[in-house]
């Protein structure tokens, strides 16, 4: 893909605002906006006119080298050019990308999952996600009506300490004024779908666990868990697993275990008289949502989120899923 | 299901595998394998991953009779030939072995498999690995003159290989049941075109430990290792069986399943193939290790779990076990009969 994009080596943007309008670009807008990332790392600053550069800097043209005494980069003077340099990041994407499949070539050897078999065997409880530093923030997305033009606020923060994470917002019921949307009001984090090596889309295997165990302390309000399986499938997209988690409030930490039985079957938002329980090994995304349709502000702060077997819980499935007992099926 | 529906469909699988083997025509033959397609897929149940198994099936097992069909059409217009034996265009050859190799899940065409046998029921993959079998095999039977061996030693190591290293890291015993299939089917295809009759022995034997292991699983309805290590608590008995079964699948002596190890390996050098009997021999082990360790899981150690019940073997059993004695006596104690086999083939 990148490939296809790259014009000519060696691009030069004039400015660093530039990069916006390159990103309008209709042949470099799709580059642009997956590796703002990879853009930065491989900019090379051109010396100035007045030739204050180091020999060093000269001859060696690395970033490393330049970096000395330097002003960062969202403080380059508008004169100075920039040199962004397509292959460069190209090939560190595909480095890293490769550097990945080996990674888990090798952990095949190891063993499922790259962990040794026997712990995989005799694992009774696993933390999924915990919430320490702002790196595991950023396995989270954050969606709001805002995207349907609605007017709630979501924020994810960490919470005090760096012991936990605070989602916290506005809700607001108010529809959008588009003439078709009627009802309004949700606010919801979702965790980011595992990726491979090369982008491909991985699950988590939960086969080997029976409930999902969550630390969080809430403001009172009904919040839904939301679990998502493998997303390949277009038909298989819009299917969700939920189950509602009430919250206490109050100072103390609340725990809740929903046992993976109890979670039912939604397409699209509406629930579907045909119920079945949830492959639990192709997860591939677990999400909180608040949609009560009061309007005001919310919270939730989550320690961690995690999974563990319980051989008291014996239940395969919490709701009818008989043809013969339900004729409506 | 209804028993109405449940016969047809048994009939149909029945009728659909017999037509194939007694056919000489080529379009009964693949009809026959159609038949077996189509019937066997109403037996999964109505579950999301039943449904995608099953769909994987239709769509890959539709493909191979696309390519079949095409084989067939392109030999009877380039040799004027619809019988089954008289295969003799080469390209026609290839795209047939290609089909039968999709059909009886060889590498590289074996990545439904796994996933199919894991989304049905133990009775349903028991079917589809042993009975489905028959079908793709007789006709392999038929063409094995015919047939390009460099492209069978491929598809045969491919498969062996393949098969030992996709189980290793299986927790769920179908899929390790599958890779198991996609390794023994390799066995089959290596001496096909130098000695048929050890196929079919091959495969009787294959079919006969398959249908132990699964029948025991059954019993229990275990389908992970981690159930697989609370069984010695609900049926003691079960654990030897498997341990049995399994040290026969992996060809350890003095079991049955030794037997066709053995008599491939000496087929292989006395046809000067001793580079392919030793990668062979190799590959054997990785399908050991994973036997391994179900034997370990299931008889040999005592796992960990948290089960505190009551010793559940002491009730009475309330299951039938008719035919698993017989075939776990045929998967395990047929070794000294080795010299009628010889004799047969």
């Amino acid at each position: 893909m990148a490939l296809l994009h790259k014009l000519q080596n060696g691009i030069h943007f004039p400015k660093l605002c530039g990069i916006q309008d390159a990103a309008q670009c209709f042949l470099l807008g799709s580059v642009f906006t997956g590796y703002p990332s990879r853009l930065y790392s491989s900019i090379k600053k051109t010396e100035a006119a007045s030739g204050t550069s180091s020999p060093e800097g000269k001859t060696h043209g690395g970033l490393e080298k330049q970096t000395k005494g330097e002003v960062g980069v969202d403080l380059i003077s508008p004169k100075e050019k920039i040199e962004i340099n397509f292959d460069k990041a190209i090939r560190a994407e595909i480095k890293d990308h490769f550097k990945v499949l080996m990674k888990e070539l090798v952990g095949r050897w190891i063993g499922p999952e790259g962990r040794p078999l026997h712990e995989i065997l005799l694992e009774n409880t696993r933390v999924m996600w915990q919430f320490r530093s702002n790196e595991d923030l950023d396995k989270w997305l954050v969606t709001s009506d805002r995207t349907i033009g609605g007017r709630s606020k979501a924020f994810l923060k960490m919470a005090s300490n760096n012991q936990s994470a605070l989602f916290y917002g506005i809700l607001n019921t108010e529809p959008p004024h588009d003439g078709e949307t009627q009802r309004s009001g949700y606010c919801a984090m979702t965790s980011r779908i595992p990726r491979g090596a090369f982008e491909r889309k991985k699950c988590y295997d939960w086969s080997n666990f029976n409930t999902l165990y969550l630390r969080v302390r809430g403001d009172g309000r009904p919040w839904m868990v939301n679990i998502k399986t493998d997303t390949n499938l277009i038909h298989k997209s819009h299917h969700l697993y939920s189950y509602f988690m009430y919250t206490r409030g109050g100072p103390y930490w609340q725990e809740v275990k929903i046992p993976f039985s109890k979670f039912f079957f939604s397409n699209k938002g509406r629930i579907q008289d045909d119920q079945h329980p949830f492959l639990t090994d192709q997860i591939s995304s677990v999400g909180f949502t608040l949609a009560d349709k009061v309007n005001g502000p919310f919270y939730l702060e989550i320690d961690f989120i995690g999974v563990f077997h319980d051989p008291t819980h014996t239940e395969e499935f919490a709701y009818e899923d008989s043809k013969k007992i339900c004729g409506n099926l | 299901m209804s028993p109405y529906v449940t016969t047809i469909l048994t009939l149909s699988l029945f009728i659909g595998t017999c037509l194939t083997i007694f056919s000489e025509h080529w379009f009964t033959a693949w009809m026959g394998l159609e038949i077996n397609t189509l019937a066997i897929i109403p037996t999964t149940p109505k579950n999301p991953r039943a449904t995608e198994a099953a769909t994987k099936y239709f769509l890959t097992q539709s493909t191979a009779s696309m390519v079949m069909m095409f084989a067939i059409i392109y030999n009877a217009w380039s040799t004027n030939q619809w019988t089954l034996m008289q295969l003799s265009d080469n390209w026609a050859s290839i795209a047939m072995t290609l089909a039968l190799a999709i059909k009886l899940g060889l590498a590289p065409f074996h990545f439904w498999v796994p996933e199919v046998t894991q989304g049905i029921p133990l009775l349903t993959g028991m079917i589809l690995l042993t009975w489905q079998k028959l079908a793709p095999t007789a006709i392999l039977f038929q063409i094995a003159p015919h047939l390009n061996m460099k492209i069978l030693i491929m598809l045969a190591i491919l498969s062996t290989l393949v098969g030992g290293w996709g189980g290793l890291n299986q927790t769920h015993l179908r899929k390790i049941l599958a890779y198991s299939s996609i390794a023994h089917m390799g066995w089959m295809i290596i001496i096909v075109q130098i000695n048929p009759t050890l196929t079919i022995l091959s495969l009787t034997i294959y079919i006969m430990a398959t249908l132990t292991m699964f029948l025991t699983l059954n019993l229990s309805n275990v389908t992970k290792i981690k159930s697989l290590g609370g069984l010695w608590n609900k049926s003691a008995t079960t654990t030897i069986i498997i341990l049995l079964t399994l040290l026969s699948l992996g060809g350890l002596p003095p079991l049955t399943g030794f037997m066709p190890k053995w008599l491939i390996l000496q087929e292989l050098i006395n046809n000067n193939n001793i580079m392919t009997a030793t990668l062979m021999a190799l590959s054997a082990l990785l399908n050991l290790f994973f036997y391994m360790r179900l034997i370990y899981a299931s008889s040999l150690t005592m796992f960990p779990s948290t089960n505190n019940s009551k010793m559940q073997w002491y009730d009475n059993p309330t299951q039938i076990t008719m035919l698993i004695p017989t075939t776990t006596v045929i998967s395990s104690l047929l070794l000294p009969l080795t010299p009628l086999f010889i004799t047969l083939s």
